[in-house]
Parts: C-alpha cells; structure tokens; sequence
C-alpha cells in the first residue's frame, strides 16, 4: 500500500476511507442508474461539493493556485480508496485531474488563476475533459481558427467527460496550417455549444459523459499552439498510474465483496469458501490484486523521485493492472454466482468499471505499441 | 498391418477413440434431411435477426435500462409469431418437429445478434427437455398441445425450468450437492397430489411462462433422495409471481422470482416422485435423479454454448466492422498485422466453440437424448407423416401409462452409464468453452474498439454484459469443468471422489 511507503499520508487516507464508506456507499446502486435514474445536477453537486470540500480535487494542484500540492502518490491513494466503494467518483477526480495537469504542463498560470482560487462552486472548479481520448490518434477534432485576437472552436468533440455538468472545458483542437494539435479553454454554457443527452456507456455510470458541437465558440488557448501532444503526453505518462489505482482499488472491492460472500453463502452444506477451487479463484484474485497494488505503489515511487524510465514504467505497469484487474471483476462476478450479476451487489458493477476505466487515455494496443517503439526505438 | 481384432482392442483402450472423435464416426450417420432442416432453421434465424433482433436489441436493453419493471412481452410475441417456439417440438407432439442439434445452430445465430433474444427463444426448449425427460407421455402431450395452441391463438404459452432456490444454486444441479444444500421448495404429500411451499429464484422467461417445471423435496434435508417433479400452471391457487432481477445483461429475458403457498398440484401433474420411479426401474430415485439432470443439461448445455458462440461471433463481428471503418494514422485498422492476428484469434474462437457444441449434440445424437429420434428410420417417419397421423393414431396412445412406461424404460432405465457420462461430459465442455470463448472475444472487442466500444449505441459493451451470465447459469462454469473431469477423465482417477474434499 502506498501509505508503507509514506507514512504521512495516512491521515490523509483515513479521511478518504471514511467519506468513501459514509458519503459513496449508501448511493452506489442509486447513482449508478444515471443517466436514466434521478440523479441531477444537484445531487452530483452536492457529492462533488463534498469532495471538493475536502480538498480531495486539488490534491495536486500547486498552493499557488489553492491547491494541496501533493505528488502523484496521495492523488493515486484517494482513487483507490473512493474506485473500491464507486469508481465513478474515481473518474470525476481523475477528469478534474487530467485537465489540471495539461493546464500545468502548458504553464498556463493565467487559465489556472482564473479557474481555481476563484470557483465558487464544483462547477467551475471541475474542468472537462475527454480523458479517453489520446487526441493524437482523434480521426476528428475540432477546428480552431485564429481572428487576431481570440480563437474560436467548430467542430464536434465525443465523449467528453463531465461535459453536462462543468462550466469550463479543456478541449483538443487543430489550428488551421498547423501540425499537431492544442488545447483550448472553452466556456461550455457559452454561445455555439451543443450538448448531447449523457451517454449511456458500459460503466461508470455516475459520472456524466456527453458529446458536444462547437460552432464558433470562442476559446482560449492553453500553452502554445501545436504543443498540445507534448502536454498530453508528459500529462498522461503520470495519469496512466492515476488509472491503474482506479483499476487497482476496484479489484480490492471485488476481492472484498468475494471473500465475504463465499464465508457467508453455503454450497453442499457448506460455506463456499470452504471448496478448494473456490479458495483457488479466490487466491488468483488476491494475487493479482496485490500485484496490481505493487504496480502502482511502484510507480508512484518512480514518478515521485523523478527515478528513470519512470514513464514508461507508469504506462507498463498500468496496462498490466487493467489486463488483471479484467480478470480479477470477471471472477469476482462468477464467485457469487447469479448474484454477483444482480444490481443489487457491487460485483457486476466493477465488472463494467474496470472495463471503462482500461479506456482511459486512449486505445490500450496503440499504448503498447508506442511503449515498444520508445524502447526499442 | 494389424489385424481387425487387434485394431478394435487398441481402440476401445481408454481413452475410447470413438469417444473421443464423435464426428468422425456419427456424422456420416446422420440423415441426409437433418442438414436441410438445419439450413431452414439457420436462414430463419439470419431473417429474424434482419428484421426483428437487430432492429430491436439496443432498443430493449435502453427500455429496460430506463425501466428495470419493463417486461418487452411483444417481444414474445413476436417470436411466437414467427413460430419459434414450436419448431423444436417433436411431431408427435403437435409440433414442427425440427431436429433438436438443429436449434444450437439457430440459438447461435440469434445469439450473434442479441443473446437475451436468444435466451428468450432457446430457455423455452429448457423447459420442454425437462418435461419430456420425466417421459410422462400424458404431461408432455398436454403441455405442448398448449404451446401448439398458443402458436394458434396468438397468445404465447411458454415453458420454464424452475430449480434455482434462494439458498441453493449449484446444489440442486448436482444430488450430491443435494443431499447436503440448504434445500426450501418444499412439496408435502396428500391425498391426491401434493401441497406445494417455498420459493424459486433466478427463473429464466418465469413472467412469460405458462407452465413451469418445478422441482420440489417431500424431506428437505433428504433432497436428493425426495425429489418430486410438478407441473404447475400459471393461475393455479397459491402460486404467484414476484419481482424479477435487476441484471446487468440479458435484460430482455427476466429471471424470476416464483411463489408458492400451499399450492396444491393434483397427480396429474405430478411427472415425477419417488413412487412413479419405483414403478418402472429398480434403481435408486437418486440416481435417477441425476440421471434426469444429466439429460436436460446434456441439451440445454450445449445450447447454453450456442448461446456463448453467438455473443463471440457478435463481439467478432462488432470488432470487424469497427476495424474496416476505422483508420489508425491515415491507413484502415484492418491493414495491421496486429489486428488481423486479434481477428483471425477471435474468428478461430467461433469457429472452435462450434466444433465443441457440435461434439455435444453428436453425443446427444447417439448416445443421449436424441437417440430414439434421431434414428434414421423414426426421424423419417417423423419428418414425411402427416400431422393428421399423429393427430389420429399416435395420440391417443400418448395417454395410455404403457407410453409413459416405455419412454421412462427407454430413457431411464436402458441409458448405459458410459453413455450418460459423455453426454453430460460433453455438454459440459461445450458449455464453459464456449461461454469462456464468448466472454474472451468481447474483452478482445474491447480492447479493440477502445471508448467507442463502450457506448451503448455502439453495440460491443451490451455483449460482454450479456456474455457474463452465460459463464454463470446451467451450472458455473466450475461446476461444468468437475462434471466434465467426473464424467470422462476421472475413469483414469479410481481414488477420486466428487463433492467430498
């Protein structure tokens, strides 16, 4: 656990224990019926205000701009601790994350100042992104047209994450002439933006996820224009890790809700648990859970002291932990039989989550790919 | 170079070569007219799918999402419309007499198009294997008369297979898990016929079904011994239906939750029970029992892996097209090695779950529960006699306890035990291959598609949805794999025990 490797951030890990089990739990399944449940805006602005409340949204935000200014290990903590109760509040904090981390990259000090000391509400101060695109290998972006003074946007942008809920939005965009592409802040309750019914996807359900049409919408550009693949990267080799504790704290809660099932429920007069190939499934489980907890706390270790190699080490290892935490839900389903299918437990719900969350970034095989061309040149 | 004698004793050596390669000595065997009939049933699947399943799957699965209480029932009438759940109903009984290894293939089609349409089609036949396993010749003809009549009247009469409980799952697929479970279905006899208590869970159509299959205890700590097996019909006194689940897949086709209180279910409607099986075999109502179990899964496994073929072949599919139409850096994805070789690996999946459900049905052909009519001379005898022959001489005779006794002789008493274990071995290979091939291509599909696989619009993600349950009913794919060690590899293992570690 990555509290082993710094003891100071136990209190913070505490705190997110507790505000995971009393604020997430009791909503899972609730929350989980979105987009076709009631959950509103209000009540994702009062489980984002708590979050934000706590301070858990700028955890990695310099104290510059209100921020707490711990490294990627707190940040990768807090997503396992709330992905074992509700990964969707995982994928809130790591959107919210994402875009801080393309804004900081870029130096963008001004689009920091203005958004984060001075949101007033989980609106402002969530920014939306599209965290499962690697705006590299978008076949469309918009267009961004330069009228001297300001840029606007025109085009149409997929699977935008937040994007119904958040005011501001970081947005991938090509410059008319130039290679490569930027990142534009845009206002997403300004004129020319159309906004799609949420998207009902595989998993994390209550996190709101939209497609949206630009038509000359006014926006500003964050960093450079055509910089924008080199703030995605050096923004996504960290985030990679941040993905892999979202898949590593769902495998937790699969191995948790498995073990306690199979003491509960008898099998031939038994408990399951009792039966050799059910003890079997469940070792796999643990094995690979704790492996994946390896990969991460690992990482974090080589990102936070800057060790070599630690970027690849961040994709490596994550597309590693997505690959078992796969088999670690898919078994956690199968442990409780036809229950574990039912919405009533938490088992198929991880089933989903973790298939949501190997998305992330962009498309895995291509991440392989362009890991091995790194090394191998 | 070796004798004919010497050929046979090297042969039928363990591991039997015959066993061991069904389709190079059955398919030969079979009747020409089975393979037509199996294009008929196939074609009207890919039509079905045009205009029916396809049009509807992504619609249902949203509906239900939007309303979990949604029960889509037009869409049983659709099928019923269509004749589906009549086709796989011997002659004999009124029905379109479709050879039965025939509907692996259909399900398999439908499957690759919705595997919750496919469910609601193919549980049904789950159903009418149970029934016409109890080879009470007077129940069965009763029972599928209505389905027959159903087809006429337009108002759908379904069959269900109800033997999930809420403390016993795995249990009461295997006696002796039975004999230990934590059994509740409870049925007391009385003058008369029995009183029937408790409750069944997880019961695949139960909201669409008129008539369901229920398995109860006369002792419930002697399950395995007690076993009695009901016919009750929807309406009669003391049964009810509850909620049906909230499931994450397969949404079309609800599991059910069935009531009884004190419901009275007359002898006539008693297909099975200690007494009956006393009657016509010296043998233990225990083994019988699992004898009666091993026949219907020995079916509906194989189609439970014609259902994991269809969500392989649908995810498959779904990672094709996507990969024709999607360029990577200005070429179409289907140009790279890499994903030709993740297609070509799930295409192979496919076509290797087929050869395993295949192997089921040739063993259900010949060794199992097709046998009687899959004789060439009986299946076309079956196929070119008018319906009004049946109608008019065999049915009456369907009546009559000596049917009863001789089906129950033929399909009870006369099954070798050789015969039953690789029936059932099979259909369990079948089953987890196919199902574990089913949920491997969605992942692969996936994998492929990245977020565009995980709109629902997309199509991909309501498969790996669905695909999970398959690994999970007619039996865990755990306990498939100790059916199929227990009833084909363990002859190696004399110091194996099942069930007892």
């Amino acid at each position: 656990m990555l509290t082993a490797l710094n003891n100071d951030l136990k209190p913070f890990e505490d705190l997110i224990t507790k505000f995971s089990r009393e604020e997430l739990k009791p909503h899972v399944e609730v929350r989980d019926r979105y987009p076709f449940g009631d959950l509103d805006d209000d009540v994702i602005e009062a489980g984002f205000r708590k979050i934000y409340d706590l301070g858990f949204l700028g955890i990695m935000l310099p104290e510059k701009y209100a921020g707490i200014g711990q490294g990627i290990s707190a940040m990768c903590m807090m997503l396992g601790h709330v992905a074992e109760v509700d990964a969707s509040y995982s994928l809130i904090i790591f959107t919210s994350a994402m875009s801080q981390q393309v804004i900081l990259n870029a130096d963008a000090d001004e689009i920091a100042e203005k958004i984060y000391p001075k949101a007033k509400d989980a609106k402002e101060y969530l920014v939306a992104f599209p965290s499962f695109t690697d705006p590299g290998e978008s076949k469309e972006l918009p267009t961004a047209s330069f009228s001297g003074k300001d840029y606007t946007l025109t085009g149409k942008l997929d699977y935008l994450v937040l994007g119904s809920f958040s005011k501001w939005a970081v947005i991938p965009a090509r410059v008319a002439g130039r290679q490569g592409y930027s990142f534009f802040l845009a206002d997403l309750n300004g004129k020319g933006v159309t906004k799609s019914d949420p998207i009902f996807s595989l998993g994390l359900h209550a996190c709101p996820i939209i497609d949206i049409s630009l038509s000359s919408v006014s926006a500003r550009i964050i960093g450079e224009e055509g910089k924008g693949e080199r703030y995605f990267e050096t923004a996504s080799k960290i985030m990679h890790a941040a993905a892999a504790a979202i898949n590593a704290g769902i495998m937790r809660g699969s191995l948790k809700e498995a073990v306690e099932y199979t003491k509960e429920r008898e099998q031939g007069g038994r408990p399951v648990i009792n039966w050799s190939e059910v003890r079997m499934l469940l070792a796999n489980m643990a094995i690979k859970s704790k492996a994946a907890e390896l990969c991460v706390t690992q990482t974090c270790k080589a990102i936070d002291e800057n060790l070599k190699d630690w970027g690849r080490t961040s994709i490596a290892s994550t597309l590693h932990v997505h690959d078992l935490a796969c088999e670690v839900v898919t078994d956690g389903v199968q442990l409780l039989g036809g229950n574990g299918y039912m919405k009533d437990y938490g088992q198929e719900k991880r089933y989903r989550d973790a298939r949501q969350v190997m998305a992330l970034l962009g498309l895995a095989p291509l991440k392989k790919l362009a890991l091995i061309k790194e090394i191998a040149g | 170079m070796l004798k004919r004698s010497k050929v046979r004793s090297y042969i039928e050596r363990f591991p039997r070569f015959e066993d061991e390669s069904l389709s190079l000595y059955y398919a030969p065997r079979m009747p020409k007219a089975m393979i037509r009939e199996t294009e008929e049933a196939v074609a009207l699947a890919r039509k079905f799918n045009d205009e029916v399943a396809r049009p509807l799957a992504l619609e249902l699965d949203r509906k239900t999402h939007e309303n979990p209480d949604y029960l889509p029932a037009e869409l049983v009438k659709k099928a019923n419309e269509w004749g589906f759940y009549t086709m796989w109903i011997p002659k004999l009984f009124g029905g379109k007499g479709f050879n039965m290894p025939s509907i692996s293939y259909f399900l398999e089609e439908v499957g690759s198009a919705c595997v919750g349409i496919a469910n609601v089609i193919g549980v049904h036949y789950l159903g009418m294997a149970a029934c016409m396993m109890l080879s009470n010749t007077r129940i069965i003809k009763k029972v599928m008369s209505d389905v027959v009549e159903g087809e006429k009247t337009g108002e759908p009469c379904l069959i269900s297979y109800c033997i999930t409980e809420p403390t016993a799952g795995t249990d009461v697929e295997e006696v002796d898990l039975e004999a230990k479970g934590r059994l509740g279905c409870h049925a007391r006899k009385v003058a008369g016929g029995y009183i029937l208590n408790g409750s069944k869970i997880f019961i695949s159509n139960g909201h669409y079904s008129t008539w369901n299959v229920v398995y109860a205890y006369a002792d419930l700590k002697r399950g395995a011994d007690t076993k009695v097996a009901l016919m009750v019909k929807r309406g009669m006194k003391g049964f009810s239906l509850g909620t049906h689940e909230n499931k994450m897949g397969q949404r079309v086709c609800p599991a059910s939750v069935l009531n009884f209180e004190d419901c009275f279910v007359p002898d006539e409607l008693v297909a099975m029970d200690p007494d009956i099986i006393k009657s016509f075999t010296k043998r233990s109502p225990r083994d019988v029992n699992m004898q009666h179990i091993d026949y219907v899964f020995s079916i509906s496994r194989a189609g439970v892996g014609a259902f994991g073929i269809g969500a392989a072949r649908g995810a498959f599919e779904a990672a094709l097209k996507y990969a024709n139409e999607t360029e990577i850096d200005g070429k179409p994805m289907v140009t790279y090695e890499w994903v030709q070789c993740r297609l070509a690996e799930m295409y192979a999946n496919v076509r290797l779950g087929r050869l395993a459900y295949t192997e089921a049905n040739l063993a259900n052909q010949h060794r199992g529960a097709y046998n009687l009519l899959q004789m060439k001379p009986i299946y076309y005898y079956l196929r070119y006699l008018p319906g009004s022959y049946f109608k008019k001489i065999i049915a009456p005779l369907l009546d009559k306890p000596i049917a009863t006794w001789i089906l129950s002789k033929w399909y009870i008493d006369w099954q070798k035990p050789k015969d039953q274990h690789l029936t059932t071995g099979l259909a369990s290979m079948a089953k987890f291959s196919c199902t574990d091939f089913g949920v491997r291509n969605c992942q692969m599909a996936l994998e492929l598609m990245g977020k565009d696989g995980l709109r629902q619009d997309s199509g991909a993600e309501k498969i790996i949805r669905d695909a999970k349950l398959l690994q999970i009913y007619e039996g865990t794919n755990q306990l498939n794999r100790i059916n199929l060690f227990k009833s084909i590899v363990a002859p190696t293992c004399p110091k194996a025990t099942f069930f007892e570690e």
